[in-house]
């Protein structure tokens, strides 16, 4: 059963003196418990399409459909509590001027969710964050610390379905590991959904069951795991990326 | 004392109200560390302490009248700073009239900045024909000059000091809109108003809790260097009779009545003029240092 | 022949909370080679690399037992000699273009400044050594980028711009500051490319600093992997694979790889005694 149906989406911004199709046509599927990749370069409009999912960006055309019903605008609660998302960078995600315990307290405010000492705490812990954080200003967290924050903060209201938009490429290599391992971990625990947006094919070889390469807007070509790794790509274009990622291959 | 330091310091504080306080200090920290703000400051505090213990102060009732002693110079027995017209003690009448100072300014600084946030983040963050409004009514009173638009007001509702604030309140609101707006703008887009747009928060939420905070320091800084043209636009209206009526003392008021002796007995007029020359100098240096403090650009270094 | 020579560098802060270590006793020589410094945030592989130029702000400043440059005493000469010495035979190139070239002037403008000033080119010669610059950097229609502004142009073509405008005066040594990290993968090979070219032909010294381990091992002929200020491995870049030091191979183990078993990633022991 598809949990994510997206069918022949497109994106158009207007950018005053002219309009900039930022997505054009793209359809794709995610099923329950999968992890989708979309791979790109900058201005494919890889990122615009989980803006578009959680209504951040104006769908101009075609559907988005999860669990079979389309989206409502605005968004709403119950989507608030099936969809979150993870953006890319740690330093701009969090309020400079709230700390740690705020910003995981709000989602339950905002759903009038109680027993919130415990569950911020419990949160904290499932990021592998020690609770002795809680009451720090992001400032005084390192870059992968503030992401564990905001992997926490969405998974506060229990999605089942998580949206990570570049969520390691602000980090050191190290910390991409933990961060990744983190989510790994996540997504076998909880059964998330993942649809999830990189420039590097090695992160999305790591973590995702199918990609979907995008160029300037478009749908390039769908691969699988299996395909990725032995290199058997149709296009042209997804030809060049992944020889331009060579050195990322498992014998380099 | 030690134990206070530590408390204010410890990098992992056990309740919102130590990260709180933690964050102050380290602001109150950068703060001393700018001397012309601490010059600020202290003539801020030496204000409030005038204005609560001016009983003690003032050596003089501020509004008896003596009129076989008027018009001594600074320094006679008696009288350091001089008397009026009246023979009324210059140096407390200058200290009642810090009260009146006070009570403007603090009225003043409470009312239009609060105001001209709320109008500049709606606007700001809603945009479209909110934004259109409320900008076009802020470019409306923009455009009258200050004090003529004050004096209308003052005018129509009649003199008196609580007119007079709200005069000031008025006109002075549109900025604190501006500034406000500008800052909502480049907040407006941030990531994390994006996550908590996704947690199904309401604009209200999202204006109170994530756009104000980031507006607040500009506004605070912006309310303490216009604090001196409020004190100025205060003493005006007292120099033209629309403001508090005497006998009370006010600094402007005092300035007007002086006038008349300013070549021959030149204290008059000048010792409440050097009176708001320096408080509003005190409340500029103080937000110059403040802007150090609260910048979100400088406060993540 | 050496060409740079570091010994014992250290660049301090003195802060609020204290003296911060920045960079820790780093020496190295350079030729007229490509020398990569690889580290993660907070390694001070920026902090050396501007040290050379000695641009260091106040509270910063720079100690090292020796600091020179073909001959040159980096440490002793005047502010002056330095200003001179800085971009004329010393060039740098920053991480990304948009902060480094001025929006409101034409790419030509900025391009030929030093030409017209130092060298007081005008007309034709002026132009046709733009068109040169730009050429060498493989933009193919240099008469557009001239006339373009800085917003006008894509980021890998931007950074072009920046190296191009680098290396008008023809500089012995090119310390690159992640001067791809910007870009996408297909366009960051084509400017390594380029930069690889220059020092070939040219016979130029390039710094290259990034925190991409693979990258530098790929592009570069010697490899520094520093570590909280310190260098901690020095190696060539082909022996990279058989890095001896445990921060290096935890580096190198802790990137995904395609094809790979998709088990936990290795993490890094930052315990351990070394990371002192």
């Amino acid at each position: 059963m598809a949990l994510i149906e997206i069918d022949n989406l497109s994106v158009t911004f207007d950018a005053g003196d002219r309009y900039v199709h930022a997505v054009q046509g793209v359809s794709l599927t995610v099923h329950a418990r999968e992890s989708f990749g979309l791979v790109g370069e900058s201005g494919s409009g890889k990122s615009t399409i989980l803006r578009a999912i959680c209504g951040l960006a104006p769908i101009s055309g075609g559907a988005i459909r999860i669990d079979g019903k389309p989206l409502q605008t605005p968004r709403g609660f119950d989507f608030a509590r099936r969809v979150q998302m993870v953006f890319q960078d740690p330093y701009a995600s969090l309020h400079p001027r709230h700390t740690i315990d705020r910003t995981l307290a709000e989602p339950l405010a905002i759903h009038r969710i109680g027993d919130t000492d415990r569950r911020v705490v419990q949160a904290l812990r499932d990021v592998g964050l020690d609770p002795s954080f809680r009451f720090r200003y992001p400032h005084q967290l390192s870059g992968g610390q503030r992401q564990r924050v905001a992997i926490a903060r969405a998974l506060m209201l229990e999605p089942e379905i998580l949206l990570l938009d570049e969520p390691t490429s602000a980090l050191d290599a190290s910390v991409q590991a933990e961060t990744l391992n983190l989510l790994s971990r996540l997504r076998a625990e909880r059964g998330l959904t993942f649809l999830m947006v990189s420039h590097d094919l090695a992160v999305i070889d790591h973590m995702c069951d199918r990609i979907l390469v995008m160029q300037h807007g478009r749908a390039v070509e769908e691969l699988d795991r299996d395909q990725l790794a032995a290199g058997a790509m149709k296009t042209g274009y997804a030809r060049t990326l992944f020889n331009a990622s060579a050195d990322r291959m498992l014998d380099g | 004392m030690t134990a206070m330091m530590t408390w204010l310091r410890d990098p992992n504080p056990q309740s919102r109200t130590q990260a709180r306080l933690g964050q102050m200090w380290l602001g109150w920290l950068r703060m001393r560390r700018n001397p012309l703000a601490m010059i600020g400051l202290m003539i801020v505090l030496a204000l409030l302490l005038m204005a609560a213990w001016a009983p003690l102060l003032a050596t003089h009732d501020p509004l008896t009248q003596n009129l076989s002693q008027r018009l001594l110079p600074p320094g006679s027995a008696g009288h350091w700073l001089g008397t009026d017209e009246f023979g009324r003690d210059i140096w407390s009448r200058i200290v009642y009239g810090s009260r009146v100072t006070l009570y403007i300014v603090g009225l003043v600084a409470l009312t239009a900045p609060a105001f001209g946030l709320l109008i500049g983040t709606v606007s700001g963050y809603f945009g479209g024909w909110v934004d259109q409004v409320l900008m076009r009514i802020t470019d409306i009173f923009l455009a009258f000059p200050r004090l003529i638009l004050a004096l209308a007001l003052v005018a129509a509702l009649g003199p008196g000091v609580e007119n007079a604030v709200l005069a000031i309140a008025l006109t002075a609101w549109p900025p604190y809109a501006r500034v406000a707006r500008a800052e909502t703008l480049t907040v407006r887009s941030a990531d994390y108003i994006a996550a908590v747009q996704l947690q199904g928060a309401g604009s209200g939420r999202i204006i109170w809790g994530y756009v104000m905070p980031m507006c607040l320091p500009s506004v605070i800084i912006r309310v303490t260097l216009d604090m001196a043209g409020v004190i100025l636009t205060a003493a005006g209206l007292g120099f033209l009779g629309l403001g508090v009526q005497p006998p009370m003392a006010e600094w402007g008021q005092m300035i007007s009545s002086g006038r008349k002796f300013l070549f021959d007995q030149w204290w008059v007029a000048t010792v409440p003029g050097l009176a708001i020359f320096t408080v509003s100098l005190g409340f500029n240096l103080l937000g110059d240092g403040l802007r150090d403090v609260l910048d979100p650009r400088s406060a993540s270094r | 022949m050496t060409l740079l020579s570091v010994k014992d560098l250290y660049v301090t802060f003195r802060t609020e909370s204290g003296i911060v270590e920045a960079v820790r006793g780093v020496s190295f020589d350079l030729g007229r080679e490509r020398l990569g410094i690889v580290g993660e945030s907070g390694s001070g592989k920026t902090m050396t690399g501007r040290s050379v130029l000695r641009l260091i702000r106040p509270p910063g400043r720079i100690d090292a037992v020796e600091m020179t440059f073909d001959g040159i005493d980096l440490l002793k000469i005047s502010e002056r000699q330095m200003r001179a010495l800085r971009g004329k035979r010393i060039a740098m190139v920053m991480q990304d273009p948009k902060y480094s070239l001025n929006p409101v002037m034409r790419v030509g403008e900025q391009l030929t400044e030093g030409l017209r000033r130092r060298d007081g080119l005008r007309g034709a010669e002026l132009h046709r050594k733009a068109i040169a610059a730009l050429e060498a950097v493989q933009i193919r229609d240099p008469e557009r980028v001239l006339r373009a502004y800085p917003h006008e142009l894509s980021g890998g073509m931007g950074q072009r711009v920046m190296i191009a405008m680098m290396l008008i005066p023809q500089p012995d040594l090119l310390i690159a500051d992640e001067p791809t990290s910007a870009l996408d993968v297909t366009v960051q090979a084509e400017v390594l490319s380029i930069l690889d070219g220059l020092v070939r032909d040219r016979g130029m010294g390039l710094i290259f600093i990034s925190h991409d381990l693979r990258l530098v091992g790929r592009f570069c002929d010697r490899v520094l992997v520093m570590y909280k200020g310190r260098v901690v491995e020095e190696l060539e870049a082909k022996h990279l694979m058989q890095a001896q030091h445990p921060y290096t191979q935890g580096l190198l183990n802790c990137l995904p790889r395609i094809g790979g078993d998709r088990g936990p990633l290795p993490g890094l022991d930052r315990a351990a005694a070394w990371a002192g």
